[in-house]
Formats: C-alpha cells, structure tokens, sequence
C-alpha cells in the first residue's frame, strides 16, 4: 500500500470513527443523572477539546526542545502548528464548558477554578503568537518562542493539578483523585462513548498536525528552491 | 577557582546594575512611584471601610498583590530592555558569561522587589486597615513569592529585549506564567493575615516554593540560549 492511499484510509476511518462517536453520544449513551435534560452530553465533546489543548501543549514542548536542540525550522514549525491547534481547542473547550455553564448554573462564566485554568492556557498561547509576531528573525523567532514553551510549560501541572485543589470547584473531581488512584464513577456506554471519543479527537489532533506540519515543510522547501 | 569566578562575575553584574541604577534611578522611580500611585487610587476609593467584614479577607489580599505585581512590571524588564537601548548588549556577552549575567540581573530584581514590599507592604496595612495577624508568616510569603517572580521576570525579560514593540510584550507573556503564583500567593496571604501561626501559610508556600524553584532551574538552563542567540 502506497503512502498517500494508507493516508486517505486513516482519514476515511477517523471521518466514521467520528461520525459514531456522534451518533453514539446522543444515541447509544443514557442521559447522566444528577444534569438538566440532556445538558451532560456536551462531555463527550468537551472533556475530549480539553485534553487535546493539554497535548497539544505538551506536543508543543516537546517540538521547542527538538528545535533549541537541532536548530531545524520544521522543528519550530511543528511547536507553532501544535500551538495553533491548542488554541483552538482551548476556545472550542471554553465555549462549550461555558454553554453548559449555562444551561446548569444559567451563567456562562462562574469563575471555576478549572474555567480559569483553560483560560489561562489559552492566554498563554495567544502570548506565544503575539511573540512569534514580534520577532521578524526566524531563527531568533524559533529558539525565543522555544524558550517562552518550555518557560510554559513549567506552570501548567500547577494550572492542572494545583489550582483547582486550592479553589472549591463546580466540575465533578478529577479522573486521578488527591491520593493519586484512578477512579472512574460512569455508567458503562458513557465511559465507552468518552473513551472513544477521546481516541476520535486525538486522531483528529493528530490528523491536522500532520497537515499542518506538512504544508510548513513544502513552504520551506520552496522557499529552499528558491533561495538556490 | 571555576565556582568562585561566576559568583565574582555575577556580583560585577549585580554591581553595574546597582551602580547604573542609583545613577539614573528609572526603575527604582517607576516601580516605587507606580505602586504609590495605585495604593492610594486603590486607598481613596475602598479604603479601610468600604468592604464588606465577610469580604475583607478575600479582596485585601487579592488587592494587595495586584498592587505589588502591577508595579513591579513597570520596572522588571529594563534589566534586559537598557542593554539593548544602549547597544551594551554585546559588551556584556564578551564581559561575562550568561549564567553571571543571569545570576545578576536576577539579584537586582530580587533586590528592587525587596524595596518595593519593604515601602508599598506597611504603607497598604496602614492605609487599608489591614491587621496581619501572622507577620513572620507574611514576610517568608513575600521573600518566597519575590524569588519566584523575580526568577519569571528577568527570564521574560530576557526574551523579550530581543523582540520588538518589548515594553508592551513583557505584560502580556509575564501575565499568564506568574497567575497561578499569585492565586496563591493571595491564598497564603489571606491565611497570614487570619493566623499568627506560621504553618498556615506552609501549604500556599509550598506552591511557591515549587513553581519558583522549578521557573528558576528552568531560566539557569534556558538562558544561554535566549542571550547568546
């Protein structure tokens, strides 16, 4: 099987693996107890943009170390797409938590500490952008935003796992409780749902990194042609 | 012999930034003269009377250190920002090594937050009616939550005096990193003020210490990169 055809079965499975994960998430999975009508559903959809804006960001670190390592542009090109793309998720994450705000509490912004976390992620990668934009270099461009990531990076644990255990939080307790032992209290199909469609977004994630990085890697090729 | 080096390069440092300092008093102005300025706004339009007994705890600390942080941003970043403006930059590179320009310039902005706590800290109790019942507590607090912010600050700082339009940069990358700091530092503020003891702050320190220790480490590793590039 040639590259390109492995690519577009990837896609067309990722297209219906997401597809179901939709249908199963107001079909297959009951209606939470304990939530207005049918308001709980948004964490099929949620909970799996929050956790891709947290790998996004972790790709993003990783990707800055490659560069101020190597010094290859695609390096700093794959810590700038990751970015890009954990922005959007990060909006798309606080739009939907804030609808469902909404529908729960009748307020769309309740100052929750977790609110507060994904906001703050997202300031962050707005920074980065705005510093990226401030330097004309590429090089210095690459290993400054380089820097700022990891520089980051460093306070998120205490954005994820500090901040919300020192502010009383509206979002039920984490998967991974205070003494550090999993626990998972969901009905069967809504675990099933969650699970796939955390499986389904990172696929997603990782499908439009791969285009993302793709597209800069022709751009430097090009720009490689033409400099010769 | 290699260890003693640095620490003299570092005092240099330090010592150049001091001694330009006093000569043209920027910083020390802008940080002193911004907190003062917000204190008394702050002081005239609340004051000691205007919240609620329920709410005191809460908004005196939550105020005191937007006070503090907000002031200290007018001044923190001309560590990096002068030796740029006055093409010093590359002197300094051939002059000492980055872990002593680091070193420093950290120093200094350890020392200007000092100041800064040391006049705005007694003149907000004062004017604010604020009693704090744990002192020592208090002090450990802003000794710890200066080191984490001084460490953030210069390394921003740094980065920052490369780029341009740097001034209006420094308040927005500084802002997002050093939240999650002050969310606890208001958080052990609070606890000070409400207890003489000292272990009521230990678990809003332990924040601190940590996310400044592991921001410093992180900006000792990172610099050479951001000042040699």
């Amino acid at each position: 099987m040639t590259r390109n055809r492995l690519r577009a079965v990837l896609q067309w499975t990722l297209g219906v693996w997401l597809v179901l994960v939709i249908l199963a998430a107001f079909f297959y999975a009951p209606a939470a107890a304990g939530f207005k009508g049918e308001s709980a559903r948004i964490v099929f959809f949620h909970v799996p943009q929050a956790w891709v804006a947290v790998l996004a960001f972790c790709v993003n670190l990783v990707a800055s170390l490659r560069y101020l390592r190597t010094r290859n542009p695609i390096d700093d090109a794959r810590a700038a797409a990751a970015a890009r793309l954990g922005l959007v998720f990060s909006v798309l994450a606080t739009v939907t938590g804030s609808l469902f705000a909404n529908v729960m509490w009748n307020s769309f912004w309740n100052w929750d500490p977790r609110e507060v976390s994904i906001v703050i992620l997202l300031l962050i990668y707005a920074a980065y952008f705005a510093l990226r934009e401030a330097i004309p270099d590429e090089e210095r461009r690459g290993s400054l935003s380089a820097a700022y990531a990891v520089l980051a990076f460093v306070t998120m644990p205490f954005l994820v796992f500090v901040v919300p255990r020192i502010y009383w939080s509206l979002h039920p307790d984490t998967i991974i409780g205070a003494t550090g032992k999993l626990k998972l209290q969901m009905e069967s199909r809504m675990l099933q749902v969650l699970l796939g469609s955390l499986v389904g977004f990172t696929g997603l994630f990782s499908w439009l990194y791969t285009l993302e990085v793709r597209l800069a890697r022709a751009r430097l090729a090009r720009r490689g042609r033409e400099e010769a | 012999m290699r260890a003693s080096t640095l620490l003299s390069e570092s005092l240099a440092v330090l010592g150049k930034e001091l001694t330009a300092e006093l000569r043209s008093r920027v910083a020390l102005n802008a940080v002193g003269l911004f907190g003062l300025t917000t204190l008394v706004a702050v002081a005239y339009q609340i004051g000691p009377y205007r919240i609620q007994e329920q709410d005191r705890p809460h908004l005196l600390a939550a105020l005191l250190w937007v006070i503090l942080f907000f002031a200290a941003t007018s001044g923190l970043s001309r560590v990096f920002v002068k030796e740029e403006d006055a093409h010093t930059a590359k002197t300094l590179r051939l002059a000492a090594r980055p872990l002593a320009v680091f070193a420093g310039k950290f120093l200094f902005n350890l020392i200007l937050l000092a100041a800064l706590y040391a006049f705005i800290v007694p003149l907000y109790c004062a004017l604010m009616g604020y009693p704090v019942q744990g002192v020592p507590g208090l002090v450990l607090l802003l000794a710890c939550g200066a080191v984490a912010l001084s460490a953030t600050t210069t390394m921003v700082a740094a980065i920052i005096s490369r780029a341009s339009g740097s001034t209006a940069l420094f308040a927005i990358l500084t802002v997002p990193l050093v939240l999650p700091l002050l969310v606890m530092l208001i958080q052990g503020t609070r606890a000070a003020a409400g207890s003489a003891a000292v272990a009521a702050v230990v678990p809003a320190l332990q924040g601190v210490v940590s996310l400044g220790g592991a921001t410093l480490v992180i900006s000792v590793y990172l610099f050479p990169v951001v000042w040699h590039d």
